[in-house]
């Protein structure tokens, strides 16, 4: 868009504030990321909530900027928030896989011209692109990864009219058009007529995807198998989280009709990992859709399952099982996806594997 | 009851002034509902709240004894502390005596400086006074939405109208599509009032209030500002002077077009793809600035990257001044000051950096499944 070809900043003055800003949010951010250590002496240790027998640490903490947890006492908190030209690259290894996620703000003026006019032509771009956000699950061994991204979940937005309206659209277009046949050659001073009235513009304004990640090979090695599970007894135990990220890769209010957005976040732990990416999307008084994907990877055993689900129901289907239990404010249930996920009927489940 | 808003009404200004609503439009959304206890409709109309029940036929007259009050809210608001329930029904009766003499097309002198959304950042909204200077100082225009997002929307609403009653030449406060009933009952500000006063009581009096906002404002003849954007009903800013703004927001005609429309690289009117709401082209805008002999458009409503952002070769600029938006999205923010001699100079900056709130999220890693 035109629009966001700014001409160069001005500014003396600011810049100083700028950079000290800057550096005083980075050493805060630095600072906060060293979790509190125990004070060594006096203090005797404190008994572990968890009373598994002590394993060896055999995990490596890969960046720097997030400190070796001296087993462990502390998880790799994730990140900055997005703020500033920051930029968080934590990663962990163990045994041949190697997890890394990615954290930067929104794309810049330059960047989304570029993702519009070439990455993704043709798509009105949401008004949040976390494009520089990864999370990376990379196996070196056998020379696979699967990333989550933010441009190749936007490739997968159809561009095609979704056939989705706010609430209000008939009442908005019908005005419209009795306005311009009644009023006759008065009427709209700005010539909108009834062609105008017509979406020409044709794309899912909804960014629904159905984004299941990026593997590096051409050709997956996902194998269909809707008859496996995800080990919910293994995932339940609260095994220590090693690494953990959560993080946005788009987001749209929808014109403040709602919201779409795609989320991930990870949890490592010695034996296992647990990446959930979710699509929701509320448009106020017409329908909710969670589509969820996970993947889960067992590290000796090396294999990887992937299981896809898609929720959906009507707005005032979903609302109505949440009028059941009393609340103050009716509709904050409804900006909760795991909420909605558990009260909106499936419509469709998918299970892949992968056994290297 | 068919409201048709775009039959030109009586000057809002002379005019005795009472909220309107169209009963088609559904204040509780859940027309198959029965009314939930906080929802009664009788709640949600306007003027519940009885903040402009004994409205004044001139405006305020600030006295020894008011501006005593206002600075003593005002310094206590700058401490990021919500005032009393009294204490805000107290003001937006004074704020409605303000407000209600404005007229929809402000009129402003430069210099000015002209300021986007806030969304509820209040550190941020300090921050921005820092950066351009104080207020009383250098004249101020908000372009509205002040509330929803942000943790701290009922501080960021009330320091601004306290600002307004005491300095009411010095500060504008525009009309955002956020300043309404039924959007701050989704993203946050019913939410906030309520968490923070324990009812709703303080939403409805600043929701009533928020009827009262100019939608517009002019600087010098020259520069146009409004929340969102152009309508195709709209063609003279006189055509602006001639509606009734004391309503909620309407889901659509002339007043929900300025608060809600966006610029497009499209020419001429385009309809978003959502199905409601006008986009309008370069063509569009050059024809107004034309017709209304202004040199620019300026408006807010969209975040952008830099804090600011040209469109229509200049023909419209957009400010926004929420840096690091949602408090997540590492955008900065921006405000423009115009001199003068009409000299225009873009101010930018980041977020305020507060000890005791880190900048890290530090969302406690969960055993999600």
């Amino acid at each position: 868009m035109s629009k966001r070809n700014t001409p160069p900043l001005r500014s003396s003055g600011i810049n100083t504030i700028q950079i000290n800003a800057a550096r005083e949010m980075h050493a805060q951010t630095v600072r906060a990321r060293r979790m509190p250590m125990p004070t060594s002496g006096i203090t005797t240790p404190s008994v572990q909530p968890t009373a598994a027998p002590a394993t060896p640490p055999r995990h490596i903490c890969n960046n720097p900027n997030n400190p070796q947890c001296l087993h462990c006492g502390s998880v790799i908190i994730p990140s900055p928030r997005a703020t500033l030209p920051l930029e968080d690259n934590p990663s962990i290894s163990i045994n041949d896989w190697t997890i890394s996620s990615r954290k930067k703000p929104i794309l810049n003026s330059q960047e989304l011209d570029i993702w519009e006019n070439e990455k993704l032509k043709g798509l009105t771009l949401p008004e949040m692109i976390f494009g520089n956000n990864y999370i990376r699950i990379e196996n070196s061994k056998q020379h696979w990864s699967i990333e989550f991204n933010a441009l190749d979940a936007l490739k997968e937005v159809q561009l095609q009219d979704s056939g989705i309206r706010v609430a209000y659209s008939n009442d908005w277009i019908n005005s419209k058009k009795r306005q311009n046949s009644t009023n006759g050659a008065q009427r709209f001073t700005n010539d909108v007529n009834d062609d105008s009235l017509n979406i020409i513009h044709k794309y899912d304004w909804t960014y629904t995807t159905r984004y299941k990640g990026t593997e590096s090979s051409p050709e997956s090695k996902f194998r269909l198998d809707n008859d496996q599970k995800l080990p919910l007894d293994k995932l339940a135990v609260h095994d220590k989280i090693l690494f953990y990220d959560d993080m946005i890769l788009f987001e749209d209010e929808l014109a403040d009709n709602g919201i779409s957005i795609l989320n991930v976040k990870i949890r490592v732990m010695n034996e296992r990992l647990l990446l959930l990416s979710r699509f929701f999307l509320r448009v106020d008084d017409v329908l909710v859709r969670v589509y969820d994907t996970r993947i889960y990877v067992e590290f000796d055993e090396n294999v990887v399952i992937r299981e896809s689900k898609e929720f959906e129901g009507k707005y005032q289907d979903v609302l109505a099982k949440h009028r059941l239990s009393q609340s103050h404010d009716p509709k904050a249930a409804l900006r909760d996806s795991n909420w909605v996920a558990q009260n909106t009927p499936m419509i469709k489940r998918q299970c892949e594997i992968i056994q290297f | 009851m068919d409201t048709d808003l775009d039959v030109p009404m009586q000057d809002a200004v002379t005019e005795q002034l009472t909220p309107t609503v169209s009963e088609d439009m559904d204040l509780n959304n859940n027309s198959s509902d029965n009314n939930a206890e906080e929802f009664s409709v009788d709640d949600l109309k306007p003027g519940s709240s009885g903040i402009a029940d004994h409205k004044s036929s001139k405006p305020l007259e600030l006295n020894n004894t008011n501006i005593n009050q206002l600075d003593q809210w005002i310094e206590h608001l700058s401490k990021c502390e919500p005032l009393s329930e009294d204490d805000v029904a107290r003001l937006c009766k004074m704020a409605v005596d303000v407000l209600q003499f404005e007229e929809n097309v402000k009129p402003i002198n430069v210099p000015v400086t002209i300021c986007g959304d806030v969304h509820g950042q209040f550190h941020d909204l300090l921050e921005l006074f820092k950066i351009g200077g104080p207020c009383p100082d250098t004249n101020y225009l908000f372009m509205g939405d002040y509330v929803d997002r942000g943790y701290y929307s009922v501080e960021t609403v009330s320091y601004l109208v306290a600002m307004k009653v005491r300095y009411p030449h010095r500060i504008t406060i525009l009309r955002g599509n956020h300043e309404s009933r039924q959007i701050t009952q989704v993203y946050g500000f019913y939410d906030e009032c309520l968490r923070k006063y324990g009812s709703a009581n303080v939403w409805k009096m600043f929701t009533d209030l928020f009827d009262y906002f100019p939608i517009t404002a002019l600087v010098d003849n020259k520069i146009f500002c409004l929340h969102g954007g152009l309508s195709p009903m709209i063609e003279t800013i006189d055509q602006v002077r001639e509606l009734n703004r004391i309503q909620e927001v309407p889901h659509e005609g002339p007043m929900c077009d300025l608060l809600w429309s966006d610029p497009d690289d499209r020419g001429g009117w385009g309809i978003s793809p959502r199905g409601a709401g006008f986009t309008f082209g370069q063509d569009v805008s050059e024809q107004f600035n034309h017709t209304n002999d202004l040199s620019l458009i300026a408006r807010a409503h969209q975040l952008v990257m830099e804090g600011y952002a040209w469109s229509h070769q200049q023909n419209v600029v957009t400010i926004f001044s929420a840096p690091n938006y949602c408090y997540r999205c590492g955008n900065q923010a921006a405000i423009m000051e115009v001199d003068e001699n009409h000299n225009r100079q873009f101010l930018q900056y980041d977020p305020s950096v507060r000890p005791g709130e880190p900048s890290v999220s530090r969302k406690t890693p969960d055993y999600f499944l």
